[in-house]
């Protein structure tokens, strides 16, 4: 089976890669495809939150970003057992989803959703929300735990 | 499935056709750059043009639109060398290296693009007031559409590039009716040519003529802001050229006849006295349909257009005060991405707030019985600073010659460069001997970059930028 494991570069991604790894069966996944999309037209097109190298951007590219972040969620698969790919696309986030996981036939998408915040509750169109109405395969959403004590 | 090979690689895959995606192809790049060029000023500033110059205000675009297009030819070359976002900043940093130098050309950016959307929003208000008769003050009206701008950037809304598009065509097609309106006219056989050729302004005609140049200027800015899409651009080598200089000479054209449309159907004086000069061209009623009905088309359609332009400078300040922030030279919380959204919050919010800011200094101004008009200071202000970052970006230009060079890469012409350079120096002189005032305008918008500045040396630590709060663990 093929896994997309999509990041946004958000540390729930992250956490969303790990939550795959803690309870998935490495021998019945052939491939994991890391995917991040680039949104061109966006303010920041793509932010890295989830790697080391903080401050450092001299180039101001974005795509360096994306590739950071998709590395970075990579090495969280380091040594599991399937084959893991770096995939960076460009467009609008869901789209770019679902897209890849037509192209590779996926058998599972894994995204990260939402927080608790106003936005998130009064606001439509969130990338795991159209990913969970139109993808072709299952679709595993990691929601944040709930928050305790210090607000993040 | 038992195949337990490891084989993380440590390159991005590009073994298939999409290990390295990018999207926005040639033609969405050119549309993306005629949309942003369009949108600002045309529709606002053409009355101001012609109260400066006369019947023949079409030369001051013709001449305004030729120095851009030679500016836009140097962005080109410097866009597929350094094909990053950073634009003007990044290329000044890499042919001076020098840190207060960068900072000023970012920071003047920074300051045009605030401006820019200052004259937007208020250019907004004077056609939202045509839809809406005695509707509500016009700082009203400009302020809920920055806000409104700013909520749904925060959204994501914007980054359709479909719309985007739509929104393009809908630009076009408002400057295509006033262009079927003077042809129209002109074979109905009422259009009187001598007034193409007519500069009524007493002085020199040279100097109106400048001075037209001068505040239609800001009709040709914002092919500036495609650098912001430079990185996701597909063959950019050959879209870019392509884009920013044929998207130019299109829009040299669409202005050229507009203005003489304009001309020819409106009387100069009318036209010089009107907030909403094109719509004077759609009121004159030459074409046999319901004046009223094409009035309110046209009104939406001038909407439309500002409001695509204005979404794309709303996009790149916040956009450039992440950057800032990430290169710690401003506070870092403009580096905060919100966790969710993806969008950079704070940056945009401040934007608003600093937009939000000059439209009231402006309104304040006006009441304490300053003569001003705010869409006309503010569009000065635009173009007083990006007339020196596009000169600065022209010699950038040349001194960055036989420098990374890449046989694929654009080269403009030179002569045509100097030349460029020549007419961006003489536009800003004039624009700066013209209206001195708009210096001081200038100096608060850089004042905000400073002391933006001052509070990351003073309270900022290294590395702030990017440290975002633990989610886990």
């Amino acid at each position: 089976m093929h896994v997309i494991v999509a990041t946004d570069g958000s540390k729930q991604s992250l956490a969303a890669a790990k939550h795959l790894k803690s309870f998935a069966d490495p021998d019945k996944i052939t491939d994991v495809s890391v995917v991040a999309v680039i949104r061109p037209l966006a303010s920041v097109a793509f932010a890295d939150d989830v790697s080391d190298n903080k401050g450092a951007w001299p180039t101001g590219s974005f795509r360096d970003a994306a590739e950071s972040a998709v590395a970075s969620i990579a090495a969280v698969f380091d040594g599991w057992g399937p084959k893991v790919h770096k995939r960076i696309r460009s467009g609008s986030a869901a789209n770019e989803i679902i897209k890849a996981a037509k192209q590779y036939d996926a058998g599972l998408v894994v995204v990260a959703a939402g927080g608790r915040g106003l936005s998130d509750s009064v606001l439509v169109g969130s990338t795991a929300q159209r990913v969970q109405h139109y993808a072709p395969c299952p679709v595993l959403v990691v929601r944040p735990a709930p928050r305790k004590g210090r607000k993040a | 499935m038992a195949d337990s090979t490891v084989t993380s690689t440590n390159r991005i895959d590009e073994d298939d056709d999409s290990g390295l995606k990018r999207s926005i192809t040639g033609v969405q790049l050119f549309f993306y750059t005629l949309g942003d060029v369009l949108g600002s000023g045309i529709y606002v500033l053409i009355g101001l043009v012609a109260a400066a110059v006369g019947g023949a205000f079409w030369i001051a675009f013709a001449a305004g639109v030729t120095v851009a297009a030679i500016t836009g030819s140097a962005y080109a070359e410097l866009v597929t060398k350094y094909p990053q976002a950073a634009g003007s900043s990044l290329y000044v940093q890499k042919a001076f290296n020098n840190k207060a130098l960068t900072f000023l050309v970012t920071v003047s950016f920074l300051s045009a693009s605030f401006a820019a959307t200052g004259s937007l929003a208020a250019g907004f208000a004077s056609y939202f007031s045509e839809l809406l008769d005695g509707g509500p003050p016009a700082l009203l009206v400009s302020l809920v559409f920055v806000a409104a701008l700013v909520l749904i950037n925060y959204i994501g809304i914007t980054e359709s590039v479909v719309m985007n598009m739509l929104m393009t065509f809908v630009e076009l097609s408002g400057l295509i009716i006033v262009m079927i309106i003077g042809v129209w006219y002109v074979a109905e056989g009422n259009a009187d040519f001598g007034v193409l050729t007519d500069i009524s302004v007493s002085g020199n005609p040279a100097l109106a003529v400048l001075a037209g140049v001068a505040l239609s200027f800001f009709a040709m800015t914002g092919f500036e802001n495609t650098a912001n899409v430079a990185e996701e651009t597909i063959d950019p080598y050959k879209a870019f050229p392509r884009s920013l200089v044929g998207g130019m000479i299109v829009a040299g054209i669409v202005y050229v006849l507009v203005s003489m449309a304009a001309a020819l159907t409106v009387p100069t004086d009318q036209l010089a006295g009107s907030d909403v000069a094109l719509l004077e061209v759609v009121k004159q009623g030459i074409l046999p349909f319901s004046t009223d009905l094409m009035t309110t088309i046209f009104t939406v359609i001038a909407l439309v257009a500002i409001t695509n332009t204005t979404l794309v400078t709303l996009v790149t300040q916040p956009r450039i005060l992440y950057g800032m922030a990430r290169e710690d030279v401003v506070p870092g919380v403009f580096a905060k991405i919100h966790p969710t959204r993806r969008s950079p919050w704070v940056g945009l919010l401040f934007s608003g707030l600093v937009v939000g800011g000059l439209l009231v200094t402006g309104t304040l101004v006006t009441q304490a019985g300053g003569s001003l008009d705010i869409v006309e200071r503010l569009a000065l202000v635009t173009v007083v600073f990006l007339l020196a970052i596009y000169a600065l970006v022209i010699v950038t230009c040349l001194k960055l010659r036989g420098q990374d060079e890449d046989e694929r890469a654009f080269r403009a012409n030179t002569p045509l460069l100097i030349v460029g350079l020549i007419g961006n120096l003489a536009i800003l002189y004039y624009a700066i001997y013209d209206d001195p005032t708009s210096l001081y305008w200038c100096a608060g918008l850089l004042a905000v970059g400073v002391v933006l500045y001052a509070a990351e040396k003073l309270f900022g630590s290294k590395g702030t930028a990017a440290t975002a709060p633990p989610l886990e663990k």
